[in-house]
């Protein structure tokens, strides 16, 4: 298991995807270039403030602001997936604000830099995220 | 929509045969009983608005084509690569095309229009546009210097079965984001036709001398997306993905937006 320079409550391996092999990981609905970068099979959570969302295509970006053990914050970058495929999933450009308190779970980088690809948000300033999905 | 086709032809055939009655209102517009996409009766209606179903693999089931030579040394240098968490040769991660026949898997809607004597595929991913004329024969010796990331079709109707051959397709494009290559000797055929009222089915075979020892053979379904519509994409607006000098896709964390 890897670890990170962050307290293990702000950030915490997901054991579930490890445990049945992978097999509920979603593939990502990226389509502009290739996840290489990202480790699907080992999905964490990050808790942090929202310092910025950049609402754009190819991929929309939530710039995140964690607590690290040092006292300190990291900046995790997090990509999603396009505009497109967001507005489908119900968020709009005012869903996620700069100052938001975020719980979301990610692919991380699997270079351990500070930074993944996009799953869900647990929370939302403290609540769930309710999103209405295009059918 | 397509229940209602048979209404229009007896309505259609009630006016023609009560005009001298009510030749006013004959001349009123006429409105259309067929989806706005559909505009020749004499082609079977595949039209409307589809998107992939399946994973973003080209085979679902993750099989490959049987490569040999090079492209095998090829894959297999790619797929090292993936697992050490960096991308080869991926050209979309600098805003360009997939390419045939990798756009045919892009999980993005498409909306397939029919005009009489050619089949429109007009694409949300990157706005890409596909032309099928209909009835006109595939080129013998396709002109290689013209090659092109999603080539030239040429379509036909065997029955319910719109065929679409496709060549003169670049050789540097991958078939998904996994980095299987094909070469520039690749003939893509489709067999396309709407399996039911919200599924359409592709039967797609990939025949490359060059690459590919076999033919390979996927089938890919499609759905039906009544309530969404074609959205702008446009790749080149904060692409943070870009290559470096090796040709490689990395973390894409640059985090700062192009101004």
């Amino acid at each position: 298991m890897r670890s990170f320079s962050v307290s293990s409550w702000r950030v915490r391996w997901i054991g579930l995807g490890l445990a049945i092999g992978g097999a509920s990981v979603p593939h990502y609905a990226s389509a502009h270039h290739s996840f290489a970068m990202y480790d699907s099979t080992r999905p964490i959570t990050i808790e942090g403030v929202v310092k910025e969302v950049q609402w754009t295509n190819p991929h929309v970006w939530i710039e995140v602001m964690v607590p690290n053990a040092a006292g300190g914050q990291d900046q995790w970058s997090i990509e999603c997936t396009s505009v497109n495929f967001m507005t489908r999933r119900g968020f709009s450009k005012r869903t996620i604000k700069p100052g938001d308190k975020i719980s979301l779970t990610l692919s991380p980088l699997k270079d351990g830099s500070h930074g993944g690809a996009f799953r869900s948000v647990n929370s939302l300033n403290g609540a769930p995220l309710a999103l209405e999905p295009q059918d | 929509m397509r229940f209602l086709r048979p209404l229009g032809f007896v309505a259609t055939g009630f006016i023609l045969a009560m005009s001298p009655l009510i030749a006013r209102a004959a001349t009123q517009p006429v409105k259309p009983v067929v989806s706005a996409t559909y505009a020749d009766p004499g082609q079977p209606d595949i039209s409307g608005l589809w998107v992939v179903t399946g994973a973003m693999y080209f085979a679902p089931d993750r099989t490959v084509p049987k490569l040999q030579g090079e492209y095998q040394a090829l894959y297999e240098r790619r797929t090292q690569a993936f697992k050490a968490g960096v991308a080869v040769d991926d050209m979309t991660a600098d805003c360009l095309p997939a390419g045939l026949p990798h756009l045919l898997i892009v999980p993005y809607p498409f909306e397939i229009v029919q005009t009489p004597g050619r089949v429109l595929f007009l694409y949300e991913y990157d706005s890409a546009v596909r032309r099928v004329p209909l009835g006109v024969a595939v080129p013998a010796h396709p002109d290689e210097d013209t090659a092109t990331y999603n080539g030239d079709s040429y379509g036909h109707w065997d029955g319910d079965t719109l065929v679409i051959e496709t060549v003169n397709i670049r050789g540097d494009t991958q078939l998904d984001f996994s980095g299987v290559p094909h070469s520039d000797a690749l003939h893509v055929t489709e067999r396309l036709r709407r399996k039911d009222a919200t599924t359409l089915e592709d039967q797609i075979t990939l025949t490359d001398p060059k690459a590919y020892a076999e033919p390979f053979t996927v089938t890919r379904l499609y759905r039906t997306r009544p309530k969404w519509k074609i959205s702008e994409y446009v790749c080149e607006e904060n692409n943070r993905n870009k290559t470096d000098e090796q040709g490689h896709t990395r973390s894409g964390v640059s985090r700062a937006k192009p101004e």
